[in-house]
């Protein structure tokens, strides 16, 4: 020490080998320089960054709002008491509906001057089983016959798809789901301003359909499939990751068992998913014979993916917690139990809180563990009804969902399974913002 | 336990002394962090351990209520007695012990609740007070005793952690005396804390001499003159010399103490 002072204070040439200040000396350009460059290069990853986020975002919308609209036809059709006694005693009932249907729709056209030419077949096409429908209508509100009523009737996906453009006349090959004759009536409906699109409740609230109607498919039975397999993994992987977690952390003895055991969890975390799932249909399906695309195998499944995921993001949040709170504790003559639960617990929740729902939101979104126990392809046609059968009953989940839509030949699928990542998406936002709110509400300051 | 060996209490050497230490030793793993320590500490004094860095005070000093137990590392052998019991008998539970022998820490470590709570949290877990009332008078008169009665009385339900850190470790010695302790260690209480703080503290230790035996551990020479009726020099793990204060500071037997005390070691 004392020497490096007295050769800084003797060396006479000190000031000059700094020389002035005013002006930057060559080691300090290139040092700014450096740092220049480094700040560019941060600067060019966050807007790298930025421009892929916007491109998903806008690609995901685009494809998928259209999954939220539907095109519906709004027609007035009035239906006297002789023509329902007549189709009543009728042989084919639903086709003398469709009868009727088919003429009142004539009858509108033609006022507005449009002549078109069509039969119950491309009515059928084009809106669906209108006859059906009609019948179900009138059998079920007697009282409704001899009034006009405004019927909404929702059309094709396809008919969808080429009043938006995406289906041109060319593109259609003729077929039992259309004809390309069908477009003049379509055209017609649109000249008439008696066909308009309306958002399409079916497909949050509605099930899954058969390959031939993506028009009538929705995601609401795979909503709930999901909502119980998160049910099943929030009440098993919360509590048996936090109380392994705090014996981990807190209790267990630091020998060689326990840090073979603190390795195996890090690894587990970064198994691939796939192989819970083969794990999953091994033990849960064929060994203790639980039923196939059940949430319950699911919600096992993802319990066993999300526990490394939660009990490593519990002990860093006991970790993070400060010694000298534990000290403070014990020092006051807490038992290690009552240091843990009444002072360390709860300062680590929003951590636990945080860690677990971004475990959740990550198993939400898993695709390929339910591939291996059946969810995947599974068309889920009806909700369940109630807690047993929603956690027994074959349904599907949302991501598996999309993939099963996405997997279809029918192109109409595709737009549902961009409307499926949307919804899949504003879940899991939610999720996130949960956990933040959650987090900031339980955070103390210090 | 008391009343289960009564002979113990008797064969007592010094017929004052609170703590009696035989022949402690202390290891972290290898390391000898205490060297055969023998001290006798009596009740009603403010016995100050003084030393360089790293020369085992501090960790002597977590040997008296069973700290150490929660380093996994460290080993104690030799006897620490209590009012002549053995606190290493496997009978002793620290949890107990700790209810017995209060600690404060270097750093004031409230705990991020409401100041009554802080304080309350000690005589609420060993079932001190029997209802709210008789807890509410526990909080209050350890608030008094600790000084920091007129400035809290208004915001016992604001956070402890809002305190200044002056006021924060005055909550820790509210917070330690309430559990009704009969030994109270401070681990450098003031080393956190500004010059009119620390006066305030070590005036309070002063006072708190009245009722309890009072170990300080002290970085500053000056606080274990100011403070302390006898003091301990540690040095690498050795006790080097125990004394009155005032003879430990005028007149060191050992030369070590002496170069310390001086400046010339430390």
């Amino acid at each position: 020490m004392s020497d490096a002072t007295t050769d800084m204070s003797g060396g006479k040439s000190a000031p000059a080998a700094h020389g002035s200040l005013l002006s930057e000396s060559p080691l300090m350009k290139k040092r700014n320089a450096a740092e220049a460059r480094f700040k560019m290069y941060g600067l060019l990853a966050i807007v790298i960054g930025l421009v892929f986020l916007i491109f998903l975002v806008v690609s995901i919308l685009r494809n998928g709002l259209p999954a939220f609209t539907q095109t519906v036809v709004n027609v007035e059709f009035t239906l006297t008491q002789e023509q329902f006694d007549e189709a009543e005693s009728k042989m084919l009932k639903t086709a003398a509906y469709t009868e009727y249907f088919v003429n009142d729709v004539t009858q509108t056209l033609q006022q507005r001057g449009l002549d078109v030419d069509f039969d119950g077949d491309t009515i059928e096409r084009v809106m669906g089983k209108v006859g059906g429908d009609l019948r179900t209508f009138y059998r079920e509100n007697p009282d409704q016959i001899g009034q006009p009523v405004e019927f909404e009737l929702s059309a094709a996906s396809r008919v969808d798809r080429y009043l938006q453009g995406q289906l041109t006349r060319d593109m259609v090959v003729d077929g039992r789901f259309l004809e390309v004759a069908d477009l003049d009536l379509v055209d017609a409906l649109a000249e008439a301003g008696i066909i308009g699109s309306a958002f399409d409740w079916n497909f949050i609230t509605g099930t899954d359909t058969g390959v031939d109607n993506p028009g009538g498919a929705g995601i609401g039975a795979s909503v709930i499939g999901s909502f119980f397999m998160m049910m099943v993994v929030l009440l098993l992987s919360l509590p048996i990751g936090v109380a392994a977690s705090i014996y981990l952390e807190e209790f267990a003895p630091k020998n060689r068992w326990t840090d073979l055991i603190e390795v195996n969890i890090s690894n587990l975390a970064a198994v691939p998913s796939i192989v819970f799932g083969i794990l999953g249909l091994a033990v849960f399906i064929q060994f203790a014979h639980l039923p196939q695309s059940a949430p319950l195998v699911g919600g096992l499944v993802l319990t066993l993916m999300t526990l490394p995921t939660i009990v490593i993001s519990t002990r860093a949040s006991l970790k993070s917690v400060p010694p000298s709170i534990r000290d403070a504790a014990l020092g006051v003559g807490a038992s290690k139990m009552q240091s843990v639960f009444h002072h360390v617990l709860p300062l680590a929740m929003p951590g636990i809180l945080t860690g677990t729902i971004i475990g959740l939101a990550q198993a939400l979104g898993e695709t390929a563990p339910l591939l291996l126990i059946g969810m995947v392809g599974y068309v889920a046609r009806e909700y369940p009804d109630g807690l047993v059968s929603g956690l027994l009953d074959p349904n599907s989940a949302m991501p598996a969902q999309i993939y099963t839509w996405a997997a279809r030949s029918d192109e109409a699928f595709f737009e549902k399974a961009w409307g499926g990542i949307i919804i899949l998406m504003i879940f899991l936002l939610t999720m996130n913002i949960i956990a933040i709110i959650l987090r900031r509400k339980f955070e103390r300051r210090w | 336990m008391k009343d289960m060996i009564p002979v113990d209490r008797k064969m007592s050497t010094m017929q004052d002394s609170k703590i009696s230490a035989r022949g402690v030793q202390v290891y972290y793993g290898e390391t000898h962090a205490i060297k055969d320590v023998s001290v006798e500490i009596a009740d009603n004094t403010v016995t100050a351990f003084i030393g360089p860095s790293g020369c085992g005070k501090s960790t002597f000093l977590r040997c008296l209520n069973r700290m150490n137990d929660t380093i996994d590392s460290a080993r104690v052998s030799g006897d620490i007695l209590i009012d002549g019991e053995d606190i290493y008998d496997p009978r002793v539970d620290p949890v107990q012990l700790r209810a017995k022998v209060g600690m404060v820490f270097q750093k004031p470590n409230p705990f991020p609740k409401s100041i009554y709570d802080n304080v309350a949290y000690g005589p609420k877990i060993h079932g001190l007070a029997r209802n709210k009332a008789d807890l509410d008078e526990i909080v209050e008169k350890s608030l008094r005793k600790a000084a920091l009665w007129e400035e809290a009385k208004d915001r016992l339900d604001k956070p402890g952690t809002g305190l200044s850190g002056g006021q924060q470790q005055r909550l820790c010695i509210a917070r330690a005396i309430a559990t009704a302790p009969e030994v109270l260690l401070m681990d450098e209480p003031c080393s956190a804390l500004d010059p009119i703080a620390t006066a305030q503290v070590e005036e309070l230790i002063d006072e708190l001499r009245q009722s309890y035996s009072v170990v300080i551990v002290t970085h500053s020479m000056q606080q274990a003159a100011r403070v302390s009726q006898k003091t301990a020099f540690f040095h690498l793990g050795n006790l080097v010399e125990y004394d009155d204060t005032d003879k430990i500071f005028t007149n060191p037997q050992d030369p070590r103490t002496e170069s310390y005390i001086s400046g010339r070691i430390g």
